[in-house]
């Protein structure tokens, strides 16, 4: 069973936030589909938890050329999938949230779900880091904090006590640029990744690599972009951005894999996602 | 008049409607006056002695009724051997045994209470490795072994942790390995795996103040329940009613006793309450029986001309803490050894040995799923070895009618022919045909074959009943002792008796709930027993039911029984069907026409028991165990991508000889079902534990089984019948069959795509890429 | 722990109620309302079998508190047939076998039905994966897919 805590269900931002710097040992959730699992299992055992699906700001996702795509804390992955402009302009994001847990959980997970969780296995996490995403913080002094500073190691995250993330903003990636996540799990059904890839490139000078489960963080690989960015064949780039993926991670060894197998895996979809978006044979 | 063949045809389940509505009520589902909810203590540690248990805190929270610890509970249980406290007594053998049980008002409360309970353990040294297990001083996970009560057909070792040593001494193996060409000895594992059949184990109890004891539970055999709690609390049987609901799927997971002699104790406790315990999903891993884990070494002599002359077999058990279904599996595993081969000169030791791991019980295959994997490996290795094709090598030591098994025995003429199962399987797998191994992109393709055999794992002498009984308006109600787990045996033994008693099967109806206290005696629901005992109970039930139509109609029209016969609702005189009464009106008694009434409320009764089967000799496992063999064989056909180690399925083709489909549809269902659990042995399932021997994967997040993504492109069943004559229609049992040859068959496959062997299940991703590491592409 | 009164349609019935903060979806209706057809099988998001539909979405209902599901339409297994005729998906799950212990099949039909209403016209892969939130030990799949692929050719043809 879940253990006991009260409830409570602000209805905006202001009154949210208030409650979480009142309130003892409080947290915030939207989805619940990995804080409820915790609590369960009772990994945390928050006395207060703040539902924030009552605040519509949260619920919105919202598109301009311009200022690029804006998607609040609360909106779902299902949400995210029903999304055109998500699929046609932010594919790497749509891929991550199309193999992101199952279709169900899917109804209910939520992308500040996802990235509060900061798992290392966060599947939406490196579509973000690629997508270069700020994260719109919520707190007695509102602040945004670049997707590449926001995961601080396993399970922890940048923001602190007081503070809860009210929007995922992503600028709007260069016409006829690309993207993709590729994720390897332990079978062909729903699994945690072992590994995932994101890649987004705007041209071949451009390449950006973004990996989940090989670190303590979802991580992404500066050296992939500075390959790219110098001259040389492409071949020659996919097979040195395939040994910088592979010696800037550090894998844990664990029940879905060894650190071996990840290390092996992370090359192999850098690789053939390199080649798709690439279209080098 | 209609002509009521429902036998063999393809017909929808009886429970379905109430399945698909969700009407159906499973154990968890009923409603009690007053019930209390139990939340276990566990163990933290694999082995450790208990110093002190403090429940006091937990006793004085409101609401909480009982608590019980082991010393409180000093009853042993087991179905074959005493060896299991319902609560570890003076010490843990296992972690998650539970230690301290709770009974509250609430589930929230008994969980509270169980947090407030503290336990001092002194560690003891554990052991894990069964091979370990059995060196002179290993830790001894039951000293008392020689005071434990079992079955005589199991051998435990005082002294060791040998809980079973089945012997099977067949020819003369030296002899046959001096005859042979070529001798190939190979080491095989499987690691332990979980039923995870989707309802988790659940019990209520109530022990009232008189002295009866009542329990439902979602158990698969509840006259073994019975009898076993009887026997652990020494209360008579007619003092307990044990009573079985809609069962959410077992496996051999729910056969036997689990928790109903705790939830028992607890309401006896209590002061009579109910009691519920729900195991969550991590204890059905943790707490719960798994299946045994398996280490085989096989040493095969073999002839250039491809004729098996010996085999030296032993088969090592990892029981866990408690011998529970493990020393039977050692026995069946034992006297089946070398598959469905005639291999004249054997020998095997087949060994249940306990460990410090969770507690072994039978899983669907009952061992087989495991030895095969191991011996129908050794087939295509052997054959590898000799340069023989695996086909023709399986084919040439096919155990067809006439040959002996390694128990001695003659199979007869109608035992079914593993020989066309193989060729049935070949064909649809194109064996022999030229083929591209390498896909365009650079993935390997291959086929592979196992062949197969299980006979129903039993005591010599079980036997089942079933009663048919006549309702006041021509319809009929069956009764069962068998339960239905989702196997579909009820509604396959609906089509029989329409289809005896020429009626519409909607006017038959089988008894829903299963209570010890009504329903006729069946000894368990396991083995893939069912369909032929039961079955056989069921035709002997009609023909008894007919018997005495015939009675009472002759009675009332005036000729004699054997004139009689009966269809359409009516008991008729054969060569004059308008001399009829119908089934509504004899159904309670006749009436004459001066208003006299004759006979009584018409029932059959019918049982079947086991028949010639014997005790096996001790020293040399000579006799009779099975009943009735089913062969088989499956085949796959699978993709490899050597970068990744992933593994796509592309066929899988199954084929048994059943002796015939009394139902397609349901075969079919069993079938695919049973394909995909053997396939998640294959490629997924293993528990994986620490090395302090705590599970590191004790949930569905972590512990995978197969989902829809999963599957073969393509399920091949391949229904064979060659009829066994003393079998209800001639029909075998195969609910356990389709799970048994497939973990072969793929790394068969495997082999054919890569070139690489596999000696250890499961064939994850990961460890299919590392065994393909360093082979050239 | 604090206590909500909450009210919501379940089956299109109207219940008012007070629920504690930790009290699930999953446990309100099968404790509170008696709907016991929503399984539960590992209460914690994995196997899918509490599957209900939260205004026409399906949900882990084990993951979602009462207290959320106030102001909301509930629609259970129980609420699928009307009148005692079978929905397509039921049907069609009777006729191919897709049934076999039965625990899983109220969550899969929830999400089958669902997932027709959105894609009518689904490949083989689509239903597959439509389905992959949801575990079933018994049947291997094959059944359920061929009944969910024949209900949706069943609907089309009555929707035409």
């Amino acid at each position: 069973m879940i253990p006991k805590f009260d409830y409570h269900a602000p209805t905006t931002i202001d009154e949210a936030v208030e409650l979480l710097n009142t309130l003892e040992d409080a947290r915030v959730f939207a989805g619940g589909t990995d804080l409820f699992v915790l609590m369960r299992d009772r990994l945390v055992r928050p006395k207060n938890l703040i539902d924030l699906k009552q605040i519509s700001e949260l619920q919105q996702i919202s598109f301009d050329e311009r200022n690029g795509l804006r998607i609040g804390a609360a909106v779902t992955f299902a949400e995210i999938l029903r999304s055109e402009v998500v699929k046609d302009r932010f594919r790497v994001l749509w891929d991550a949230a199309s193999v992101l847990a199952d279709p169900v959980l899917r109804n209910r997970a939520t992308i500040g779900g996802n990235i509060c969780n900061a798992s290392p296995a966060a599947d939406s996490a490196p579509a973000l880091l690629v997508l270069d995403a700020v994260v719109e913080v919520a707190g007695e002094r509102p602040r945004e904090i670049p997707i590449g500073e926001f995961f601080t190691g396993v399970k922890r995250t940048a923001l602190k006590p007081g503070e809860f993330v009210r929007a995922v903003r992503i600028p709007t990636p260069p016409p006829g640029s690309k993207g993709r996540y590729y994720k390897w799990g332990r079978t062909r059904g729903e699994d945690l990744a072992i590994v995932g890839v994101a890649i987004q490139v705007n041209g071949e000078k451009d390449v950006r690599v973004a990996l989940s489960s090989v670190y303590k963080t979802p991580i992404r690989i500066g050296a992939v972009e500075k390959i790219f960015k110098e001259g040389g064949p492409v071949e020659e780039k996919i097979k040195r951005a395939v040994e910088a993926v592979r010696s800037n991670i550090s894998p844990i060894t664990d029940v879905r894999g060894s650190k071996e197998y990840r290390v092996h895996m992370a090359g192999v979809l850098t690789e053939r996602g390199l080649r798709e978006l690439l279209e080098v044979k | 008049m209609p002509e009521y063949s429902y036998v063999g045809k393809e017909v929808p389940r009886l429970d379905a409607v109430e399945k698909v509505t969700g009407a159906a009520l499973y154990t968890a589902d009923l409603k009690f006056q007053g019930l209390l909810y139990a939340r276990l203590l566990k163990s933290p540690y694999a082995h450790a002695k208990i110093v002190r248990i403090d429940t006091s805190k937990a006793e004085r929270l409101p609401g909480v009724h009982a608590v019980l610890t082991g010393e409180e509970i000093p009853y042993r249980f087991g179905i074959y051997m005493s060896d299991k406290y319902m609560l570890a007594y003076k010490k843990t053998r296992y972690v998650g045994e539970p230690v301290v049980a709770v009974a509250a008002e609430s589930e929230e409360l008994a969980e509270e209470a169980a947090e407030l309970i503290e336990v001092e353990y002194e560690e003891l040294p554990a052991v894990f490795d069964p091979r370990e297990a059995l060196k002179e001083g290993a830790p001894l996970v039951h000293e008392g072994l020689d005071e434990y009560l079992h079955a005589p057909f199991i051998f435990p070792k005082a002294g060791t942790n040998i809980a079973n040593h089945f012997k099977l001494r067949k020819g003369d193996v030296e002899k046959g390995f001096k005859e042979a060409d070529v001798i190939v000895e190979n080491e095989f594992t499987q690691p332990m795996v979980q039923n995870v059949q989707m309802e988790p184990h659940v019990s209520i109890g109530q022990w009232h103040p008189n002295g009866r004891i009542d329990v439902w539970t979602s158990a698969q055999s509840p006259f073994a329940v019975r009898y076993l709690l009887s026997v652990g609390l020494g209360v008579p049987l007619h003092r307990i009613t044990v009573r079985v609901p809609f069962l959410g799927g077992g496996f051999g997971g729910k056969a036997g006793l689990h928790w109903e002699p705790l939830v028992v104790l607890l309401s006896r406790k209590a002061g009579g309450r109910p009691v519920k315990l729900l195991m969550t999903r991590e204890e059905e891993f943790n707490t719960a029986a798994v299946r045994q884990g398996m280490y085989a070494r096989i040493k095969t002599g073999v002839k250039r001309d491809g004729r098996i002359t010996a085999e030296e077999i032993l088969y090592i058990w990892d029981s866990g803490a408690y011998a529970d279904y493990a020393v039977n599996i050692a026995r069946a595993a034992g006297y089946s050894c070398t598959g469905p081969y005639d291999v004249p000169n054997v020998k095997c030791d087949s060994l249940t040995v306990y460990t410090n791991h969770p507690y072994g019980t039978a899983y669907r295959g009952f061992g087989h799923v495991e030895f095969h994997w191991a011996t129908e490996r050794q087939m295509d290795l052997v054959a590898r070895e000799i340069g023989m094709d695996p086909l023709e090598f399986r084919l040439k030591n096919a155990a067809l009618p006439g040959k002996v098994t390694p128990t001695g025995e003659v199979l007869a003429d109608d035992c079914g022919r593993v020989d066309q199962c193989l060729k049935a399987v070949a064909e649809e797998l194109g064996w022999g045909k030229p083929r591209e191994k390498r896909t365009e992109n650079g993935k390997l393709q291959g086929i592979g074959i196992a062949a197969l055999w299980k006979a129903p794992a039993m005591p010599s002498y079980t036997s089942s009943s079933a009663i048919v009984k006549l309702n006041e308006d021509g319809t009929v109600l069956l009764s069962l002792g068998l339960t239905e787990m989702g196997q579909g045996t009820e509604t396959a033994f609906a089509q029989m008796v329409a289809q005896e008693l020429k009626i519409p099967l909607e006017k038959v109806n089988v008894v829903r709930e299963r209570n010890t206290d009504t329903a006729p005696y069946s000894w368990q629901t396991v083995a893939s027993r069912g369909t032929f005992m039961d079955g056989n109970a069921v035709l002997r039930a009609v023909d008894d039911l007919k018997r005495k139509i015939k009675e009472t109609a002759s009675d009332l029209l005036g000729y004699p029984p054997e004139s009689i016969a009966i269809a359409d609702g009516y008991a008729f005189v054969a060569r004059e069907p308008d001399k009829r009464v119908s089934l509504a009106q004899i159904a309670t008694c006749g009436v004459l026409p001066d208003g006299r009434g004759v006979r009584g409320p018409l029932l059959g009764y019918g049982y079947y028991t086991a028949e010639g089967l014997t005790f096996l000799d001790p020293e040399t496992g000579q006799g009779r165990p099975a009943l009735m063999w089913t062969f088989g064989a499956q085949g796959a056909e699978v993709e490899v991508d050597p970068e990744t180690g992933d593994l796509r399925i592309l066929k899988v083709a199954t084929a048994l000889d059943l002796g015939k489909a009394l139902n397609p549809l349901l075969v079919k269902g069993q079938i695919y079902g049973g394909v995909v659990q053997g396939l998640g042995t294959t490629v997924m399932e293993e528990f994986i534990f620490d090395e302090k021997g705590r599970l590191l994967n004790n949930n569905l997040t972590d512990y995978k089984i197969f989902r829809t993504q999963d599957i073969p492109d393509k399920f091949v069943p391949i229904l064979i019948e060659n009829p066994q004559r003393n079998a209800p229609y001639g029909a075998r049992g195969i609910g356990e069959h389709p799970t048994i040859g497939i973990a072969a068959a793929v790394a068969n496959a495997i082999y054919d795509a890569t070139g690489v062997d596999f000696f250890d299940l499961p064939i994850t991703r990961e460890r299919l890429w590392k065994g393909l590491k360093g082979v050239k592409k | 722990m604090s206590k909500h009164r909450i009210s919501l349609k379940v089956n299109g019935r109207l219940h008012e109620l007070e629920v504690e903060a930790n009290k699930t979806l999953l446990r309100l209706l099968r404790e509170d309302l008696g709907l016991t057809g929503t399984k539960c099988a590992c209460e914690r998001g994995d196997c899918g079998l509490c599957t209900v539909w939260l205004d026409g979405k399906p949900v882990k209902s084990c993951l979602v508190l009462a207290v959320e599901a106030d102001g909301h339409e509930i629609t259970t297994i129980e609420g699928l047939a009307r009148d005692g005729k079978l929905t397509p998906v039921q049907q069609k799950f009777v006729e191919h076998g897709a049934v076999q212990c039965g625990f899983c099949t109220p969550g899969m039909i929830m999400v089958a039905e669902a997932f027709l209403r959105e894609n009518p016209n689904p490949t083989e892969e689509e239903v597959k994966e439509a389905l992959g939130g949801v575990l079933c030990r018994c049947t291997g799949y094959r059944q359920i897919i061929d009944a969910v692929l024949d209900a949706a050719k069943e609907m089309r043809k009555a929707s035409t």
